[in-house]
């Protein structure tokens, strides 16, 4: 019979059947981290999350009750959120262009420009608490202002991150080239000036990218350190302070949701913006 | 010889940016050093300047001592205010200041102060909050880490005011004090002969607190030993204190009416709960008042260790508490305490409503906020009788 002649074959297991599925796969990659965040959330509200990590609805509010308290403050979390948004992404678009032209600096003349690449470093490395205060006193003199002078201090912290950032990453792009194509350009007698733009500039932008991936959400951290020293009362961060010390958990919860959505955000601006100006490189 | 140049030049952009590090280092170092917190080996007399002028009490509107040439504290508010040169630290230090500026119909707007009187020095900000036993002090002194303007200073009393709110009293659960009332009674026993041994030998209490860990100075730790000496003894209108830690109704009615009045929350349903609030939801005098009418001053403590968290660092604001554990004062009673010192946010109420200590030093207006946003807290003992808040000026910046 028919039957009989069939070729013995072992039945794939639902797993490997499931990896070797490249639709199946792609819908997983969605799929996963979206069940994660529903199991997270069940845990929360159910207070499954409270047990685990043996703290009380009081340091942990409910999701719901942030929410509500969420929505009964939109116009003031987002008055918030725009001083921040504002101070971040000032911070970061003076910093990252200050940090590659460091970087193009280095790369021109490595000789110099190494050991003050260095020394960048370390400034990456400097603490945003001992930065802020400084830089508030060093700004007192910008303007008469109190909301202006805060906010230049604010930027210049941020500058300072995501400048170091930038720098030592875009560094590398301007210098580390594929193997061979220097010595292509010397066969040509390219001048120094255009392996730079043909050679050197187009391969730093995927590594402006990794930095941004870095700097992007710090430089909204750091806006958020340094509004806790800020001269002027606003922004995320201070409110966040403001509702802990008060023990106003649910209101300082509903301010650190708004700081999660603003990372999210700036980072799925990123990545689309990376999509599309990379598109060429893959 | 290229080589060699390159060197140099790499040495010489090293040395200067590891300079600009140092320097932004020692920035902040000394921003905070300013507070007074380096031990001050020097021994520069206490200029009798500083205690000058700050004993005045109920003096009116106008501002004490100050020299005939400098505006009354109305005018000098108003200038302040118009000019956006009023600084508090906020996070819920503000509502005194809220309510003067109200009290004059000016905008309830105020500059962020830090911790330490650097913007004061710089006229960054011209009226600055200050608290009579800390930056007061520092403000007028010139010992270590103070800024020694001496006469040359005015300040605003909130006393004087009328918007004065009630500071550091003793707190816990509700849910502790039902069920360990013997213990609360002895701590409070204690606590309170540690406050009056500590009002009436303040250089003493000084030295205890100065050994107990400071983080100020020693003649700092003085001078503020002798000024809250003078909030504990005396009240809000003046007069002396008869009972040190008794909870006095009417202050703590103007407090909590102060605070109804300028604590905004956006939680809207704590909001509600803190405007309905009365005094006897955040106060319980019963266990004071059995503690005090103890004639042995023995207990049958429940619990016989327990902890206090203090609102800042370990400093002479506190020396009550150090005193009773250095004279023994919480052995005596069957105790022994744990003196917890808080700094930076440390949220004293969250501290002690989820356990972590069993008493705590806040002012009532926080504890009251706490308690509208879910917690169950209870003031057991008051401490400061007035309050310790004012607004120091320089004369040159408000002459005539």
């Amino acid at each position: 019979m028919a039957q009989t002649t069939q070729k013995i074959k072992r039945p794939k297991t639902l797993y490997q059947r499931f990896k070797e599925n490249s639709k199946a796969q792609s819908a997983a990659t969605i799929v996963m981290p979206v069940l994660l965040g529903v199991v997270i959330v069940i845990l929360w509200q159910s207070q499954a999350l409270h047990h685990l990590l043996r703290t009380n609805t009081f340091t942990l509010p409910l999701l719901t009750r942030i929410g509500e308290i969420f929505g009964e403050n939109l116009d003031k979390i987002w008055d918030n959120s725009v001083a921040t948004m504002t101070v971040a992404f000032v911070g970061l678009l003076i910093g990252s262009l200050l940090g590659y032209g460091v970087a193009i600096f280095a790369a021109l003349c490595p000789r110099v420009g190494k050991g003050g690449l260095t020394v960048i470093g370390a400034f990456a490395s400097i603490p945003v608490v001992a930065l802020a205060p400084v830089m508030n006193n060093w700004t007192k003199d910008v303007s008469d202002v109190a909301s202006v002078r805060s906010m230049v201090a604010k930027i210049l912290v941020v500058m300072l991150i995501a400048a170091a950032n930038m720098c030592l990453n875009a560094y590398r792009g301007l210098t580390e080239l594929k193997p061979y194509a220097m010595d292509l350009m010397d066969t040509y007698a390219a001048k120094k000036r255009t392996v730079f733009v043909k050679l050197q500039l187009p391969n730093s932008v995927p590594y402006i990218f990794t930095a941004l991936k870095v700097s992007v959400p710090s430089s909204i951290i750091t806006a958020i350190v340094s509004e806790y020293f800020a001269e002027y009362i606003i922004g995320v961060g201070r409110q966040i302070r403001e509702n802990i010390v008060l023990a106003q958990y649910p209101t300082a919860w509903a301010y650190i949701a708004a700081a999660c959505l603003l990372g999210v955000a700036a980072y799925v601006v990123l990545m689309i913006a990376q999509s599309i100006l990379l598109r060429r490189y893959h | 010889m290229k080589k060699r140049t390159v060197k140099m030049i790499n040495a010489v952009l090293a040395a200067t940016m590891g300079l600009t590090l140092m320097a932004a280092g020692c920035g902040s170092s000394s921003g905070s050093s300013s507070t007074g917190s380096t031990a001050a080996d020097t021994t520069a007399p206490e200029t009798s300047a500083a205690t000058e002028g700050t004993t005045s009490t109920a003096s009116g509107e106008e501002s004490s001592g100050a020299p005939g040439d400098v505006m009354s504290s109305e005018e000098i508010i108003r200038k302040a205010s118009g000019e956006g040169k009023i600084s508090n630290w906020g996070i819920g230090n503000q509502y005194e200041i809220l309510a003067l500026l109200a009290k004059y119909d000016l905008p309830l707007e105020y500059l962020s102060e830090d911790f330490t009187m650097d913007a004061f020095d710089d006229d960054t900000s011209t009226l600055a909050s200050a608290m009579t036993y800390n930056e007061l002090g520092l403000v007028k002194n010139s010992y270590d880490g103070a800024y020694g303007y001496g006469d040359t200073v005015g300040y605003i009393d909130m006393n004087d005011e009328g918007v004065a709110m009630l500071e550091d009293n003793i707190f816990c659960t509700k849910e502790f004090a039902a069920q360990n009332p013997e213990t609360v009674k002895a701590f409070l026993y204690a606590s309170i002969k540690g406050w009056q041994y500590a009002v009436e030998h303040p250089d003493e209490a000084a030295q205890i607190v100065y050994e107990a860990g400071s983080s100020v100075s020693q003649d700092h730790q003085k001078y503020m030993a002798s000024e809250v000496a003078k909030l504990v003894e005396t009240d809000m209108n003046g007069n002396t204190v008869t009972d040190i830690g008794k909870i006095d109704d009417a202050a703590m009615k103007q407090t909590l009416d102060i605070a109804q009045q300028y604590v905004t929350l956006d939680d809207s349903s704590a909001q509600e709960a803190f405007a309905a609030l009365t005094v006897d939801d955040i106060c319980d005098s019963s266990l004071y008042d059995a503690a005090m009418a103890s004639t042995d001053g023995k207990f049958n403590v429940e619990k016989n260790e327990v902890s206090i968290q203090l609102k800042w660092l370990p400093q002479a604001q506190f020396m009550g508490y150090y005193v009773a554990d250095a004279k023994g004062y919480y052995d005596e009673v069957g105790l022994k305490v744990n003196i917890v010192s808080g700094g930076g946010d440390i949220s004293e109420t969250t501290a002690v409503n989820n356990g972590t200590v069993d008493f705590g030093v806040t002012w009532p207006t926080n504890m009251a906020v706490a308690n509208a946003g879910g917690m169950n807290l209870v003031e057991v003992a008051q401490i400061f009788q007035r309050s310790g808040m004012t607004l120091v000026y320089k004369y040159d910046n408000f002459r005539k």
